[in-house]
């Protein structure tokens, strides 16, 4: 059961109690690996017979579309774009995580407000001002988060996509080389989440192993977490005949 | 003076307007902010739900209606914050005079009215600078409903406070909505120290009034040359006929 607790204020008229789902998060940084492993779990998961839904930051119908659009002009300030990454988690809370949780579905993230913390702190912004702000949030069943060092994250970036203006930090860090700043601004990110590990009750996963044993961590944290859930997708109304 | 959050004084001057549809706060406004270019001022205006990078998103969710009263909220508070960042801080920074229609205390009273919590929406707005004077347009509700009435055939549906489901009628959920907005407005008079002006006033009383309480504040600040041009014009025998498509005469007019 995933019990309706938030971090902060919360949502306006949402009632105390129990949702039947599950809300599991994974974060890490950028290039740990999180979205093979969500993709990896959530076929897992299915072919089990549970229902699940995975969202990620940037996915709102509201929002998404806007950061997305706004990031490629580097138009955002450090305010502007912790609201705005607030907007879009709580436009998908409420229109996809807590309707899906509400209906027994297991929702797995690619991120939460964390890599949101994370981010605004690192840039010099009032812990108590972010906290506020995202104190809408709900609190997860549980926290997955993906550690890897600098050392092997950067082979995995140089891979897959090469160093990116955001993930660099290019936005406001003082160096003008790529690799520099990622260097910098990465290593800040970590120490910011190994920060925020006792604060959230993160459950640490060793992201330096192979894939497949991060799965094999990932699978055994979850399923404990889905022990006595009920099978099967949401009843479907039956069909008369 | 305006200060930022840590009290610290910004060498600029913020004057902004507040108060519900229909209380004739821009139309305040627009006449100041003449009035101080005339007089050589610079001058830097700023419009609440306008900030080039936010509001397409905002106009998303009002269009197909997808804003819960949390995310009315907070992507409103980013339009802020962009327009804060980009466009006020800069020129308060500068020493100019930076004139709002609407700032945190309109987010204040509707984002509350919505259900929000008071205090949640007050923190996410604790970075704003603090106005060097903030007008409330203290109208009677009747007398705005029909100005609205006169100059909107229709009310879209975020405006009318249709999503609070006060009432089905779009001209009924307007009124219950802006009296409930003005409650939260009288209950800021006292809690930020918001100047009353009362809107029910002819429009000349009105901008004397508002003129007399910004005066005192102008000492010291940014001062442009705004026709530089001109003695050139004089010098050479020239009519400046293209200077009107470059803007040179921009705010002037």
């Amino acid at each position: 059961m995933t019990q309706v607790k938030f971090y902060g204020y919360g949502l306006p008229m949402m009632k105390k109690g129990e949702l039947p789902g599950r809300l599991i998060v994974l974060e890490g940084t950028d290039g740990v690996g999180r979205s093979t492993q969500v993709a990896l779990l959530r076929e897992w998961l299915e072919s089990s017979g549970y229902a699940v839904v995975s969202s990620g930051l940037k996915r709102s119908n509201l929002a998404g579309k806007g950061i997305s659009l706004a990031q490629e002009g580097h138009h955002l300030g450090d305010a502007t774009s912790c609201l705005f990454y607030a907007t879009d988690l709580a436009d998908r809370l409420e229109r996809e995580t807590i309707p899906a949780l509400r209906a027994g579905f297991v929702v797995l993230t690619d991120r939460y407000i964390y890599s949101v913390i994370a981010r605004a702190l690192v840039r010099g912004i009032a812990r108590k001002w972010v906290h506020n702000v995202l104190g809408f949030a709900l609190v997860p069943d549980k926290v997955f988060y993906l550690r890897a060092d600098l050392n092997h994250l950067i082979p995995r970036v140089l891979n897959a996509r090469g160093f990116n203006y955001w993930e660099s930090g290019m936005d406001f860090m003082s160096k003008r080389d790529y690799y520099d700043s990622y260097v910098e601004y990465q290593s800040q990110i970590i120490a910011q989440f190994d920060a925020m590990g006792d604060e959230f009750n993160f459950h640490l996963i060793d992201a330096t192993h192979s894939v497949h044993d991060v799965f094999v961590d990932l699978r055994n944290g979850i399923s404990k977490l889905i022990k006595g859930m009920r099978l099967g997708s949401p009843r479907m109304p039956k069909k008369k005949r | 003076m305006a200060k930022l959050p840590n009290g610290k004084q910004l060498p600029g001057k913020l004057f902004v307007v507040e108060g519900i549809d229909g209380s004739g706060k821009s139309t305040q406004l627009d006449l100041l902010r003449k009035w101080l270019i005339s007089e050589g001022y610079c001058v830097a205006f700023s419009e609440w739900n306008s900030s080039p990078v936010v509001r397409a998103t905002t106009r998303r969710g009002k269009k197909k209606q997808i804003l819960s009263p949390t995310t009315f909220s907070l992507i409103h508070a980013a339009d802020f914050a962009d327009r804060m960042e980009q466009q006020m801080l800069p020129a308060l920074k500068a020493g100019a005079i930076v004139l709002a229609d609407r700032y945190m205390y309109t987010a204040f009273g509707r984002d509350v009215v919505r259900g929000v919590h008071p205090q949640w929406v007050r923190k996410i707005y604790s970075f704003a600078v603090r106005p060097t004077v903030a007008f409330y347009f203290r109208v009677p509700l009747q007398e705005s409903i029909n100005r609205i009435a006169l100059g909107r055939p229709q009310l879209k549906y975020y405006e009318a406070g249709l999503d609070l489901g006060l009432s089905n009628d779009p001209f009924e959920s307007f009124r219950l909505f802006q009296k409930r907005i003005t409650r939260e407005y009288e209950k800021m008079v006292d809690e930020f120290g918001l100047t009353v002006i009362d809107a029910t006033l002819r429009l000349t009383e009105q901008q004397e009034m508002i003129r007399e309480i910004v005066v005192p504040h102008l000492k010291g600040v940014l001062k442009a040359e705004r026709s530089a041009w001109r003695d050139v014009l004089t010098k050479e025998q020239l009519y400046g006929r293209y200077l009107m498509d470059i803007g040179a005469e921009r705010g002037q007019k």
